[in-house]
């Protein structure tokens, strides 16, 4: 039996919405630890990896591991009903057929209640190594935003190039090429908009900008976003949704042969 | 061709090995590449394949008249394999084509010469089909085959042109296809024809080629979960596939798909179902006289192909050679010239772009616990329980509304 409580309907309707577009059926891997998600897009280039953990929820129980195969577009369709500040109510059986979410007004006593068919969904799980990656950037999410959308309008992939000097996104398209460069910046009044890069060693890879957009759609679930970078391995975008939840995306690299 | 029936037999029992998708997801991968396959010559020919030149020409050919140039020769395959290739470039795809060579030798020698014949009478029946006289198919078999030789030199000339990589392989072109998907060196095997699988390709595309009007889904069918679903080792597979009836044997009367899985299972080889059909009292199950399954199947263990790493196996995309093709199908065939320079760019920039790596590159999938996979195997079981229910419910209620008289209801 799993029931888990959300103080604020948001941080699920937000997390759907982030993984919609890449992901149409998935499971919500339930154990005594959180709720998990892990699923490929349909190119198998993309992945979603969302961990909410047991803390996030007030109160959260889950007895036995189950499995809650979903479809993502029925769940927005539900969560669409729900206002940002409700209280989201999941709960299910041990061998569930359905999943009830309940929403409890905040300001009223207003009470909705849904019923989610569930389905049978044959995934397979990947294993993520856990990785030192050569280069971290934490920027504003926002400023990521701006930088995957813009470059878009040039080309179809940027190439993201981390050395000493700084990070530089750019890219070539037919009407010319075009590049964002930041450096770190810290300012003590302002720590949302703090740039930070880490660095062990200079890397240079190139992605999809059509995935990175998609991925961006996660900006509004955290005001910093964390990428993490290594020569010849997936990248890593993460959001941290609150304390030790994260919802991450890994992108396949594009690789060049170019000549 | 092909193997009959094999399709419906993995939907129904392996249904994880199936995967449809749109075109866009199908992209060659880090120096993992893609195959397709190939123009097939007249001795192999199976109406099958659609990438091949043949069904372009047939395709065309149903229509009415086929495409030809100015001075009269054919140019339908070449528009096909022009375009077709676009396509695919276009969605990421890097293919290599993989000519058919020789038709199987076999040490005996005998079953490559049944197989030639009986593939030759076959195109005689489909030619007489369509025309009706004798004297017609004769012709036209004859034509087919000039026509095709040359065909496929200029579809040869053409990829070079457009420096698409291919090879032209000993035999059976399906099993060079394996070969090379099995060592790395290309994604998949693109064909229609299912006994790509026999030839131990792990992943096999189908309607990958088909024209985009026909809407189709491509089918990733992935031999180890084949294997898996039905329980089966790869030699047992091979045997089931021989039952069920392949290109090399004629298939045994009144052994349908139900029938071939039934028996393979209960007698584990193909040996000991034949020698129960031979000691089978009711002699419910004839044998052909000529049934050489042993050869057939040694032809798909041991199929006459270029080991992975020979030198000839090397291939490489390069650019386009955009004024060679312009003066090739422009100047030569009659083909619109922009047209053909609109496509020249599109594959230039095809091949200048980097290709996409899949995840699989890099996270391996986590293998399912064995109680994982009893507990599938089991909702599986009861889905298909549920299925034959139902369809025998539903005989039912035909039988008995057709029992009433009519009128009467």
């Amino acid at each position: 039996m799993l029931e888990a409580r959300l103080q604020q309907a948001n941080v699920l309707k937000k997390t759907v919405d982030a993984i919609k577009d890449l992901v149409q059926d998935c499971n919500f891997d339930c154990n005594d630890s959180g709720i998990a998600l892990q699923a490929m897009d349909n190119s198998h280039v993309a992945l979603v990896s969302m961990l909410l953990k047991a803390e996030t929820f007030q109160p959260y129980r889950c007895d036995r591991n189950i499995a809650l195969g979903v479809n993502l577009v029925s769940l927005t369709k539900v969560l669409r009903a729900a206002q940002p500040d409700d209280v989201l109510t999941m709960k299910a059986e041990d061998a569930p057929d359905s999943l009830n979410i309940l929403f409890e007004s905040s300001e009223n006593d207003r009470i909705t209640e849904y019923d989610l068919k569930l389905m049978d969904i044959d995934q397979e799980h990947l294993g993520i190594p856990d990785t030192e990656y050569a280069a971290t950037i934490s920027m504003p999410s926002a400023e990521f935003k701006r930088i995957c959308t813009d470059l878009m309008a040039m080309s179809e992939s940027v190439t993201i190039e981390a050395t000493k000097d700084g990070v530089k996104f750019s890219c070539t398209g037919d009407i010319g090429n075009g590049a964002v460069t930041l450096r770190n910046h810290q300012v003590e009044e302002k720590p949302k908009e703090n740039i930070e890069i880490e660095l062990t060693e200079p890397v240079s890879l190139t992605f999809s900008l059509k995935y990175l957009v998609n991925f961006c759609k996660a900006q509004a679930l955290s005001d910093s976003v964390r990428i993490c970078l290594s020569n010849e391995v997936p990248l890593l975008v993460e959001y941290l949704v609150s304390g030790q939840s994260y919802l991450r995306f890994y992108l396949a690299p594009k690789i060049g042969d170019e000549e | 061709m092909g193997i009959k029936n094999l399709f419906s037999i993995i939907k129904d029992e392996a249904p994880g090995a199936v995967k449809e998708s749109d075109i866009k997801n199908q992209f060659g991968c880090v120096r993992i590449p893609y195959t397709s396959h190939t123009s097939r010559s007249l001795q192999t020919k199976t109406t099958s394949s659609s990438m091949s030149i043949y069904s372009f020409l047939i395709a065309v050919r149903s229509d009415g008249q086929q495409l030809t140039n100015e001075s009269g020769d054919t140019t339908s395959h070449l528009m096909g394999m022009f375009y077709r290739t676009l396509r695919m470039v276009d969605n990421g795809i890097k293919p290599l084509y993989v000519f058919d060579g020789k038709p199987p030798k076999l040490k005996s020698g005998e079953l490559a010469k049944r197989f030639q014949r009986k593939a030759e009478a076959n195109e005689g029946l489909e030619e007489a089909k369509e025309t009706g006289t004798a004297e017609d198919v004769e012709k036209f078999s004859r034509r087919t085959v000039r026509v095709t030789r040359e065909h496929n030199a200029e579809c040869q000339q053409l990829l070079k042109l457009m420096g698409i990589p291919y090879i032209i392989a000993p035999t059976e072109a399906e099993a060079q296809c394996a070969v090379l998907a099995r060592a790395g060196k290309v994604y998949a095997a693109a064909s229609e024809d299912m006994d790509t699988l026999c030839f131990d390709s792990p992943i096999l595309l189908r309607h990958l080629t088909f024209s985009e009007q026909r809407k189709e889904p491509i089918q990733e069918i992935s031999v180890d979960k084949v294997l898996e679903g039905l329980g089966m080792e790869r030699k047992q597979f091979v045997d089931l596939c021989i039952l069920l009836g392949c290109d090399y044997v004629d298939p045994i009367p009144k052994v349908g798909p139900s029938t071939a899985l039934k028996l393979i299972r209960d007698h584990g080889t193909l040996e000991k179902v034949v020698e129960w059909m031979k000691n089978d009292e009711k002699k419910k199950y004839v044998i052909p006289e000529d049934w050489p399954y042993e050869d057939a199947r040694a032809l798909f263990f041991e199929p006459d192909v270029r080991k992975a790493d020979d030198p000839l196996c090397d291939f490489k995309w390069e650019k386009p050679d955009i004024e060679g093709l312009v003066k090739y199908l422009a100047v030569d065939k009659g083909f619109n010239e922009d047209r053909v320079r609109a496509g020249a760019a599109r594959l230039e920039k095809g091949t200048k772009s980097g290709q996409q790596a899949r995840l699989e590159g890099f996270f391996k999938p986590i293998p399912k616990t064995e109680t994982e996979k009893t507990a599938h195997k089991r909702k599986l079981e009861e889905q298909n329980e549920a299925k034959k229910k139902r369809q025998k419910e539903e005989k039912k209620e035909k039988a008995k509304s057709k029992a009433k008289p009519r009128g009467t209801a």
